[in-house]
């Protein structure tokens, strides 16, 4: 699993169910936190579509930290500021590095939950799918 | 007319600090965070988007703090945003890949991918709605978690804006991507003629009622030609930026909701006419906002001589820090300078009042 798919599901996890599979590591590991978890921005770039170029819509908020698991480093980035939850998702990713995370078993049904989570909402959003019949007879019905 | 420095005051100005708890303490009823954030959404957005930053928690702690004043909120958290670093520059978001809560076209009754209405007050009848003042919470979110459990689950296509139909027949100019490292109006003083990063990055920080203004003063005869709406979408997009131990790599940090608008104008096209697109983009779901972006955009390109078509006008005139501070600024004791204006009024009415 490539890490952008693996910092989705965390990203989008219950800080709970990231702590309990950090809690694992934390009890049977060293963990050295080589860069404490803090707030920085993150400035956003958006391609815009008139001109092809690249502008900064604003920034965001993130939380970033950075851990040593049995000398293996981990990092995480995540937005908003849930300091324990980044922390904890570093130490999964330096578990991750170190090759002694097994729990990708849970990773997969956590995501499909968020994926039919997520597409219930898109079903909300598409019942209002709109299909317009113009009352001018000037404008073409297709 | 300058202000002067004054000394003395201080345990009035500390009193009136004071007061403003007196002020915000007029119920036992506290304004939850979740509360606010969730269902004051829209002003939330606004918050966000004209203080270009990011973070629904830290806005809706802003204005409950700032007992609501949009304004104050904005420089409560571009005060913040500035004791941040910033470490991190997102990848480029793509927002024809985001996740649509809604898409509408006024320029075409059926769109590629079709119109999600979404969640809008355009159909909703404006009459005050008194059984909110009796809502019970609880069971709102109940009901509408039930009715979100029973829906079958459905993706929502990714799909490629009106525009791109319409450059593939060639009525609107392509052009190549352009990976230029854009122009940053958080560091950098803005220069006059601006490059279009810079345009873009201040119209989005910009006041929504200045936007909506200027952009309406184009509208009503002081610009181009009505423009119409070629498209209109909101959607959630994946933010991610670089792995902090190989940068080759990136990773997913959040999602962000943006709103972005797409205007079509006619144009010459030496002995034809194309169409010509202005863009805008905002945070949240602050669509009239970017609707007036996407116009002042367009009228920006066209140099004309109206307001809305000056860029140093436009440019340096919609900041609500930088506005509300100036305005702010006239509060400020102007004794010396008064006196003068003072002195000459008197001094034409030959000494008698």
């Amino acid at each position: 699993m490539d890490k952008k798919r693996i910092f989705r599901i965390l990203n989008r996890a219950d800080r709970d169910f990231v702590a309990g599979l950090a809690s694992e590591f934390k009890e049977t590991h060293a963990v050295t936190v080589l860069r404490e978890p803090n707030k920085t921005l993150a400035m956003i770039r958006l391609r815009e579509p008139v001109k092809e170029s690249l502008f900064y819509i604003g920034e965001a908020m993130v939380s970033e930290a950075v851990v040593e698991l049995d000398g293996t480093k981990g990092a995480a980035v995540s937005m908003g500021d849930d300091f324990d939850k980044t922390l904890d998702m570093a130490i999964l990713d330096a578990a991750c590095n170190r090759g002694v995370f097994h729990s990708e078993e849970a990773l997969l049904a956590l995501e499909q939950a968020q994926r039919e989570a997520e597409e219930k909402e898109n079903a909300l959003h598409l019942k209002t799918m709109v299909s317009f019949r113009s009352m001018d007879p000037e404008v073409p019905a297709k | 007319m300058a202000y002067v420095a004054v000394s003395g005051g201080e345990e009035a100005i500390e009193a009136s600090i004071r007061l403003l708890r007196y002020y915000r303490s007029g119920s036992d009823k506290d304004l939850d965070l979740e509360a606010l954030e969730n269902k004051l959404s829209l002003l939330v957005d606004r918050v966000m988007g004209e203080a270009g930053f990011y973070s629904r928690r830290y806005a809706a702690l802003a204005l409950k703090q700032s007992e609501g004043c949009v304004e104050e909120a904005v420089f409560l958290l571009r005060a913040y945003r500035s004791t941040l670093t910033r470490k991190y520059y997102s990848t480029v978001v793509n927002t024809e890949e985001m996740r649509m809560v809604r898409r509408i076209s006024a320029a075409f009754k059926d769109i590629k991918g079709g119109q999600i209405l979404g969640a809008t007050y355009d159909y909703t009848h404006r009459l005050l709605n008194f059984s909110l003042a009796r809502e019970d919470a609880p069971a709102l979110r109940e009901s509408v978690r039930q009715e979100l459990e029973a829906q079958v689950p459905l993706t929502v296509e990714p799909c490629t804006r009106v525009s791109s139909e319409l450059k593939g027949e060639g009525l609107i100019d392509s052009c190549p991507e352009d990976d230029a490292n854009p122009f940053d109006v958080t560091e950098a003083l803005l220069e006059f003629p601006a490059p279009r990063s810079a345009r873009l990055q201040t119209l989005a920080r910009a006041d929504t009622g200045f936007l909506s203004g200027m952009a309406y003063s184009a509208l009503r005869g002081y610009g181009l030609a009505h423009p119409t709406v070629g498209e209109l979408r909101t959607g959630l997009a994946e933010l991610c930026v670089p792995y902090p131990l190989d940068e080759s790599q990136s990773i997913y940090v959040g999602e962000i909701l943006i709103t972005e608008a797409e205007t079509f104008t006619e144009a010459d096209d030496k002995d034809r006419l194309k169409l010509a697109v202005g863009y805008g983009a905002v945070f949240g779901r602050n669509e009239n906002k970017a609707i007036a972006m996407a116009i002042l955009d367009r009228e920006l390109e066209a140099n004309g001589p109206y307001p809305a078509q000056s860029e140093e006008f436009v440019l340096t005139h919609g900041d609500s820090l930088e506005m509300n501070g100036f305005l702010s600024h006239l509060k400020l004791p102007h004794y010396v300078t008064f006196q003068s204006k003072l002195d000459a009024v008197r001094k034409t009415r030959g000494g008698k009042a």
